[in-house]
């Protein structure tokens, strides 16, 4: 595939993504946090003898505001977890969201390179982090 | 295009499809400061929702005020993309293998019936929880009190299952794999291990059932393993494979991950982390708070029943005391009728206050060898938090 195909397919799957999101400007919001309140039915077998149990998993990923670093983390991140790994962080300082990255890159091998960590860092600090430049305990790895 | 472009584009797209659900692009505010999000996942109340993907759901304060956490309200986390969502009770196998004679492979069916049975009242408290009031903060998952619960799990001792199988001598540790796969290659697959003295100790169990009925998919259907007294990264769920290792086991959430300072309560200070940490283990003691909920109104003049539970890593609850004026004074809560040594104690205290105003509300249990709760904690990984909580509550 050419870089230029590749181009036209990612964006037709960003434009998936925002068609869906056709409100008109004057609709009444909840709360803005970015983020959509759903319910899925959970989709059991309507035979409780059944030797096949099944579940349907809800997704509710907040999407992220474009930007520099923004095509990164969605390339590099979201492939393995959603966004509120990020969201649901305190308001971390740069030195902690770059030691995160890192985190991700060395520890858990995602494909990240040495040039999109401070993209992807400062993408996320624009999300969730703080202005300040204090430096944070060092990170740990697990959770 | 290579196969790493090729990934990546495919990472792309399927992330592009997973973000489907109509969000507003518009700035996001880290969940610590805005309201709670709910979620129901299958087999699930509403829950507090930390993330979706891999999940990790916290349960609403209020369902501790049962002695037995409904499991529909029992908190769920995984740490890997892979979870299972669909199993066939007619193909799946406990597989028991490794330095033994007679390698198995059981269905849930012949758990059930080839092997007495036995039920423990457990409580199953995540490594993080409470990881949130850390400070200063940590990463991980930012779960307030609620990773926490307690039920009643029945199945078959660890110890019969490796009796069946015959160990050859010279057995070291017991390896347990679950259903759920890393996203990527490079991600560890999440594995865990006991001792072997601790796997045959009569009390490590195979849980097929958790309060008398299946487990939720979310919570490890069909199987899951039971380590009572210690962390919930050891309680392996949609438990799969057993393995007995001549050797110790190593792998990156056992040597790197789930580690605490080798110092009392896992304790270390951001400006000196411990050089020295070993695996984390059995609980330290706490006691939770179950009413009256944070910032809750009271009325001067009325009686109210402050209420919690306190639990520890087996030895059992001596005393609970509760101080209604931030510390300065602590009377003993009257303790509800052990269940059981594994499992949670209510206690209670009656309090009926005479002036308006704002009030902290605190308490601090302590257990049958001594061990009691701290006045402050900290470790990089967030994990252990048995700091005396401290509730506010207005009178008025």
């Amino acid at each position: 595939m050419t870089p230029k195909t590749k181009c036209v397919v990612l964006s037709l799957g960003l434009a998936a993504v925002f068609a869906g999101c056709g409100r008109p400007a004057n609709t009444p919001q909840e709360a803005d946090h970015g983020i959509a309140h759903s319910e899925m039915e959970s989709m059991l077998d309507s035979n409780v003898d059944s030797p096949v149990h099944t579940i349907v998993m809800p997704h509710d990923e907040p999407v992220f505001p474009p930007g520099p670093g923004h095509d990164e983390f969605v390339t590099a991140c979201v492939v393995c977890h959603s966004p509120r790994y990020i969201t649901m962080q305190p308001r971390f300082s740069q030195a902690m969201w770059l030691s995160e990255v890192k985190k991700m890159k060395d520890v858990y091998g995602a494909h990240i390179s040495d040039e999109q960590v401070p993209r992807i860092t400062d993408y996320l600090v624009s999300i969730n982090g703080k202005a300040s430049t204090g430096k944070g305990p060092k990170g740990a790895y697990g959770e | 295009m290579n196969r790493r472009g090729f990934l990546q584009l495919i990472g792309a797209a399927s992330a592009a499809a997973l973000t489907s659900s109509c969000n507003r692009v518009s700035s996001v505010v880290g969940n610590l400061s805005g309201p709670t999000d709910l979620i129901r996942f299958p087999e699930k109340t509403e829950m507090i929702l930390l993330t979706d993907r891999p999940p990790q759901l916290e349960t609403p304060i209020h369902y501790f005020r049962q002695d037995l956490t409904p499991n529909e309200a029992f908190f769920v986390r995984w740490h890997l993309e892979g979870v299972p969502t669909s199993v066939d009770l007619r193909t799946f196998r406990l597989n028991v293998s490794g330095h033994l004679r007679h390698p198995l492979l059981l269905t849930v069916d012949e758990l059930r019936t080839q092997f007495e049975p036995i039920s423990i009242i457990a409580v199953n408290q995540c490594s993080g929880n409470s990881r949130s009031f850390f400070e200063p903060h940590v990463p991980g998952g930012q779960w307030k009190h609620g990773a926490v619960g307690n039920a009643k799990w029945t199945g078959v001792p660890l110890k019969a299952i490796l009796g069946r199988a015959q160990l050859k001598s010279g057995a070291v540790d017991v390896s347990f794999n679950g259903l759920d796969v890393p996203p990527l290659p490079s991600v560890s697959d999440f594995v865990k291990a006991l001792s072997i003295d601790h796997a045959r100790d009569g009390e490590v169990m195979i849980a097929y059932a958790m309060n008398d009925q299946p487990l939720p998919m979310v919570n490890g259907f069909p199987l899951r393993l039971i380590v009572p007294g210690w962390y919930g990264t050891y309680w392996m769920k949609a438990l799969s494979d057993i393995t007995v290792l001549p050797h110790p086991f190593s792998n990156f959430w056992t040597d790197k991950a789930y580690r605490i300072p080798n110092a009392p309560n896992g304790t270390e200070s951001p400006k000196d982390l411990a050089k020295d940490t070993v695996p984390i283990n059995r609980f330290n003691v706490r006691s939770i708070f179950v009413r009256p909920e944070p910032d809750e109104i009271l009325h001067s003049g009325a009686p109210t029943e402050i209420e919690g539970i306190a639990f520890d890593s087996g030895y059992g609850i001596r005393r609970v005391e509760v101080s209604t004026d931030g510390g300065t004074t602590w009377t003993d809560a009257r303790l509800d009728p052990e269940i059981g040594k594994y499992s949670w104690r209510r206690w209670r205290a009656s309090w009926t206050p005479s002036n308006r105003g704002q009030y902290r509300l605190m308490a601090r249990a302590t257990n049958a060898v001594g061990e009691t709760q701290s006045k402050e904690q900290w470790n990089r990984s967030g994990f252990m938090w048995n700091v005396i909580q401290q509730v506010g509550v207005k009178v008025g």
